[in-house]
């Protein structure tokens, strides 16, 4: 699945809305960078549980893992393995 | 007004105006009860009692004053609001020196130049705990804690003794020439505002009070001083759901928050977003908001989402801290605008009938601009032979005696209460060598509030990208300063004198967000929405 394609679709189209020509790298950060303000944050999380029907937890909300495509991706990637192992879509370890 | 009766002991009669004392009583009243309870990052609560934040504050006081801190000295403490960054703000205190809270988001130059123009003698810093404390002038490090002498409640006494006028705190808010200004305010002032508090709202020792703000913020005298105070707990919001409405609203509920502070940008995503009201916050009996308008509608949904808590409108910049307040009213409908009330206790308020700016004067006033004589005149009027602060907010008098906020006389804006100088964001744009001509303008996204869109003007097309731009102000700018929309013009609006048209660029960003909302469909390309609109 193509997460990145996916999010920087999103930021695109509410991000940058649309007016600009813009790149966004993998790594170019999002939330340090000044693209996604903590209002924007709000709109990331809700899509990517909606998208990838995950659901976060508080300490995940975190700008060291929400900065660039490459962390979001990588972030998903494992609440949906956690999840198919039977860990809860809360993405909270067992135990 | 009646006099009531407080809960507990060290619960307020206030033996003077000096915070550090309100701690040092209260540890003595009720030294188990606790202080600070902060949650880490596995939801794991860290209980701080009234004992052992006061020695341990008392403690790094004694290290302070053995290493040479003397009386107002500056102390920075770039630290997230944790219990080790209330340590260090009564720490300071009692060592007689001065806190200066810096949040440690702010980029990395204006975070150095803010140390710079306070002259802070320790920086206290680091995401860990206990954090780093380094002497800016030796590069020295100091160990947290006590040092060799025992300093413990009963050495406390060897501390220096600051007066009630001297500064007790300096916040640094957004300066229009593009360098923050430091605001300078004295014990008296914080013990106006937190005492009156304290009694309107009854506040005691079973209170569990939230203020999500951090400690650069005003409303964050709230929280921790009234702690101090009244024996109540200061319960830390964990910063990173401060924005997250759905946790914000799930933390009220399990902590049991008995007092809430915040601007109303945080309360009105978590009616909307956090779905506030399908849940019952039995304990929850007070809300308090300020910091920026909030709309009717919205209150009337938060009185209804709680109808038990007194819940109110408290006004006034930082550089006065809260001067008027007004209680919303049971059966609030929202179809008119809340008013900003009437005077506190402490304040005195008037009229400027010219202008229509709102004069404020009063015990809670700010000592002045930290190292800014100028603008401390600039900004102080004589009234009846009492120093009142220009407020730069235009008001007008309701016949039932309240205030009613009409707009600012100049270019300041609050966005999520964030206090912002366009100005500061126009000086950070133009900073880039490849930028010609940078203005910013506010615009209300009818949603959440403010929206800030930049306009700049290149050195030639298409050699800065949004991305680069948005990435050098949130390298110079903290990040609520961040503008939502930067638009690349290939000229400017003038007026006739060669004047930045402002008039033209709001109308412009005006439309440049409704087409934006409007055109909320994928991008399929590179089109202009407006023939001077350029990428």
């Amino acid at each position: 699945m193509e997460i990145k394609t996916a999010v920087r679709q999103f930021i695109a189209e509410n991000v940058l809305l649309g007016i600009h020509q813009t790149t966004i790298e993998d790594t170019t950060p999002l939330v340090t960078g000044g693209l996604i303000d903590s209002i924007g944050m709000i709109g990331l999380v809700s899509f990517l549980e909606t998208r990838f029907k995950v659901e976060f937890v508080p300490r995940e909300i975190d700008v060291h893992s929400l900065d660039t495509l490459e962390q979001i991706d990588e972030l998903i990637r494992k609440k949906l393995a956690s999840q198919q192992t039977g860990t809860a879509g809360s993405g909270q370890q067992v135990g | 007004m009646p006099e009531r009766e407080r809960p507990e002991p060290g619960s307020g009669e206030p033996e003077g105006d000096l915070l550090s004392d309100w701690l040092r009583s209260t540890a003595a009243a009720t030294p188990d009860a606790p202080a600070v309870i902060e949650q880490d990052r596995t939801g794991k609560d860290r209980v701080t009692s009234f004992r052992e934040l006061f020695e341990q504050a008392a403690s790094l006081a004694a290290r302070f004053v053995e290493h040479g801190i003397q009386k107002q000295d500056r102390i920075a403490l770039v630290l997230s609001k944790s219990t080790d960054a209330i340590v260090s703000v009564f720490a300071a205190l009692l060592a007689g020196a001065v806190y200066v809270p810096i949040h440690p988001q702010w980029p990395k130059e204006r975070i150095e130049a803010t140390l710079a123009d306070c002259a802070a003698r320790l920086v206290i810093e680091g995401e860990s705990s206990p954090p780093r404390i380094t002497d800016r002038d030796t590069g020295e490090s100091l160990p947290w804690g006590a040092p060799d002498i025992r300093s413990d409640i009963s050495g406390a006494h060897l501390l220096p003794r600051a007066d009630a006028g001297d500064p007790a705190l300096i916040l640094f808010t957004s300066g229009s020439t593009g360098r923050p200004k430091g605001v300078v305010l004295s014990h008296r002032a914080v013990s106006a505002f937190v005492k009156w508090t304290a009694h309107e709202f009854q506040i005691g020792s079973t209170d569990r009070i939230a203020c999500p703000s951090p400690l650069s913020f005003d409303l964050s005298t709230f929280d921790i001083f009234n702690m101090a105070l009244c024996g109540a707990t200061c319960v830390l919001v964990p910063e990173h759901i401060v924005w997250m409405p759905r946790f914000l609203v799930q933390f009220v509920r399990e902590a049991g928050i008995t007092c809430w502070y915040s601007v109303p940008s945080i309360l009105a995503g978590m009616l909307e977003e956090g779905r506030m009201a399908q849940h019952d916050y039995p304990g929850l009996r007070v809300i308090l908001f300020a910091g920026e308008v909030f709309h009717g509608p919205v209150v009337a949904r938060l009185v209804a989402a709680v109808p038990q808590a007194v819940c109110a409108n408290l006004y006034g910049p930082t550089e006065t801290n809260v001067v008027t307040w007004c209680r919303v009213p049971r059966g609030f409908d929202g179809s008119q605008p809340l008013p900003i009330g009437q005077p506190c206790p402490y304040a005195t308020v008037t009229l400027d009938a010219a202008s229509g700016e709102l004069l404020a004067g009063g015990n809670s006033l700010m000592s002045g601009y930290w190292n800014r004589p100028e603008d401390t005149q600039r900004v102080f009027v004589n009234v009846a032979g009492k120093r009142h602060y220009r407020t730069g907010d235009r008001v007008s008098r309701a016949a039932d005696g309240n205030y009613l906020f009409l707009g600012r006389l100049d270019r300041q804006v609050k966005r999520r209460g964030f206090r912002i100088e366009l100005g500061e964001i126009e000086t950070a744009l133009a900073g880039r060598g490849d930028i010609l001509e940078a203005a910013a303008v506010a615009v209300d996204d009818g949603k959440l509030g403010t929206a800030i869109i930049a306009f700049v003007r290149a050195r030639s097309k298409g050699t800065v990208s949004l991305v680069e731009a948005k990435a050098h102000c949130a390298r110079t700018l903290p990040l609520y300063m961040v503008p939502d929309h930067i638009v690349f013009l290939d000229a400017m609006p003038k007026g006739s004198r060669g004047k930045i048209d402002y008039i033209a660029l709001s109308k412009l960003a005006e439309a440049l967000d409704q087409a934006s909302l409007k055109y909320g469909a994928p991008n399929h390309g590179d089109q202009d929405r407006s023939p001077a609109v350029h990428r």
